[in-house]
């Protein structure tokens, strides 16, 4: 309809920005990687000595396994019970559906640093609200945040709490957008609703689960309010991961160098996450 | 997420729902039970997600004798507002205000870069039109990976003297908030009938005033929607805000909630208080435009 390039002045602008903000820093940090880097400058050029001296720092393997176990309990959890939610909503009806929705979005509209400090609040030993609770249903004196194990679990829990409304919402525009006839066609064939469940609906809900899976499996992974705000990596080292060890590195230690080629290492780990995102999303030009 | 007017969509859609006539009977069958359990399903699921935001909203105006009462009372203490006028002290409102701009400036370089952009990538044929808008779809994931991104980002702003400033924040928000917005606004044009582009044309109009005259009126809803989620995702960014920017009269609010934590120590009255007034605009935009949150979140947009 008009010439060919009317359309490119108007992406200009917008693409402008992205480059300068989210592209060409990544070619500038694989670059800068490859140097001794003093005061945020650059100094020496000494290859890959940074992303060398992270294979001899005998911490960083217990950091990736913590990472691993976090990332993938918290995605797991949180895709479950956003599954369950959500055929529970798709259920209800218009009206209802609408208000429980609303509820369960309510933790993923307020910041992480806040839904975190909160937990902290409920959990803090001597006064938190969930001591008095334990004390008074009779557990005696539950104190979660000392134990390794259970500020592990804290974390993983406080990260499904602030997630699973977008879950929610993403698998349930996901369940509406099933035709109903094939359910009911099912039904009248005599299938029970768990088959209807497993044989019609879940297959057709593979794409937003994937996607679902996807973006939170990137949003935890690259976490580091959640751990710096609940328990500042302890006890012990038993709740420190890998964004919180980069964030640690580059702006407490000061040891830019390690640090930025542990978050290039990490953005390759996203980078895939994304292609998969890419091939699933339904865009079209 | 093919529907592409949703908003006028869910509210007309509401009415033609007919309940099946077996539920009707089962209901007068089993009256209490099965509403009893949707109620109950209903609070227990309203306790999880709100309990710990109420606590903290109602520990905020709790004095120092309340709050360390054991056991921790729910109503039954004295409000106060000393924990307020000592976050407030301590300048908090400042952050807010830091805030306010940044997220307001956001929201508008959004909607600003985001219209032009959606309207080429949905009406106009132009070299590397696939690959470019492929970029755009793979960076809304991609800014959910701040932590990795951060460091290059920090290191490459600090080469180039842009930290550090009332720009510093603006510019990497809209960044990560613009692919989103874009993905928002081309499923809105899409749905708007090129009909219309080609009788204004017809009409002697450029393709600019096309996008000022016929786009812009009919995408209103799509602003909504990209508007209250970049809002809400510049308002509670802490990873950027807290680095980015070092003096104390540039801070947002996030970072300044982070550093309560080692200023007030165990003093959960002022940092429950600093929690409480950092969610207040947004509790007020998801009770004005939660609708619209809800909308923008289905149709696509894809942050955790």
């Amino acid at each position: 309809m008009y010439s060919r390039h009317a359309g490119l002045t108007y992406i200009v602008p917008a693409f402008a920005l992205l480059g300068l903000v989210l592209f060409s820093p990544v070619f500038y940090g694989f670059w800068f990687s490859l140097f001794r880097i003093q005061y945020g400058a650059p100094t020496d050029f000494i290859g890959l000595g940074n992303f060398l001296r992270l294979l001899d720092d005998p911490a960083l393997g217990g950091t990736l396994t913590r990472s691993t176990v976090f990332t993938f309990f918290a995605v797991a959890l949180t895709v479950a019970i956003a599954l369950a939610l959500a055929v529970w909503i798709h259920k209800l009806g218009e009206r209802r559906g609408f208000a429980v929705q609303m509820i369960v979005i309510v933790p993923w509209i307020i910041s992480t640093v806040v839904a975190t400090l909160l937990f902290r609040w409920v959990f803090v030993n001597d006064i938190g609200l969930a001591l008095s609770l334990a004390r008074w249903a009779g557990f005696g004196d539950i104190r979660l945040l000392n134990d390794p194990t259970s500020a592990m679990a804290l974390l993983i829990g406080v990260s499904v709490w602030k997630r699973i409304g977008y879950a929610v919402i993403i698998l349930l525009a996901g369940l509406k957008s099933i035709p109903e006839d094939l359910e009911e066609a099912a039904r009248i064939d005599g299938a029970t609703g768990w088959q209807v469940f497993r044989r019609i609906t879940l297959p057709l809900l593979k794409t937003p689960l994937l996607l679902v899976t996807i973006v939170l499996t990137l949003s935890n992974l690259n976490t580091v309010e959640t751990p710096l705000v609940l328990t500042g990596g302890g006890p012990g080292n038993a709740t420190r991961i890998l964004p919180m060890e980069i964030f640690d590195r580059a702006f407490v230690a000061y040891d830019l160098g390690s640090a930025t080629a542990l978050a290039l290492v990490m953005f390759i780990g996203n980078i895939l996450l994304v292609l998969a995102y890419v091939r699933l999303a339904k865009w079209k030009t | 997420m093919e529907d592409l007017t949703p908003m006028t969509a869910t509210k007309t859609a509401r009415p033609t729902t007919v309940p099946f006539v077996p539920i009707a009977d089962r209901r007068r069958m089993l009256p209490s039970v099965w509403g009893l359990m949707i109620a109950a399903a209903f609070a227990v699921l309203a306790i999880l997600n709100l309990l710990p935001l109420v606590w903290g909203i109602l520990t905020s105006f709790k004095g120092a004798q309340d709050l360390f009462r054991f056991p921790p009372t729910l109503f039954d203490f004295t409000p106060t507002l000393e924990n307020y006028q000592r976050v407030i002290d301590s300048g908090f409102l400042g952050n807010m205000k830091m805030s306010l701009f940044y997220s307001a400036t956001t929201v508008m370089a959004t909607l600003a870069l985001a219209l032009p952009a959606a309207y080429a990538f949905d009406r106009f044929n132009f070299p590397l039109r696939g690959p470019l808008f492929l970029l755009v779809v793979a960076s809304i994931p991609l800014s959910l990976g701040a932590a990795a991104l951060l460091i290059p980002n920090y290191l490459y702003f600090t080469r180039l003297g842009l930290t550090n400033a009332w720009f510093t924040l603006p510019l990497i928000y809209t960044a990560h908030q613009l692919p989103m917005a874009i993905w928002i606004m081309k499923g809105t044009i899409e749905g708007i009938p090129r009909e219309l582009d080609e009788a204004a044309v017809a009409d002697g109009a450029s393709h600019f005033e096309v996008l000022r005259y016929v786009i812009l009126p009919l995408s209103k809803p799509a602003f909504g929607a990209a508007g209250v989620l970049t809002f809400v995702g510049s308002w509670n960014e802490f990873v950027a805000g807290s680095v980015m920017v070092d003096s104390p009269a540039l801070r947002p609010i996030q970072p300044a909630i982070y550093n309560f934590i080692g200023f007030f120590g165990r003093e959960w009255g002022p940092l429950t208080a600093s929690a409480t007034l950092a969610i207040l605009p947004i509790l007020i935009a998801f009770a004005l435009l939660g609708r619209l949150i809800v909308s923008g979140l289905t149709k696509g947009s894809v942050k955790g």
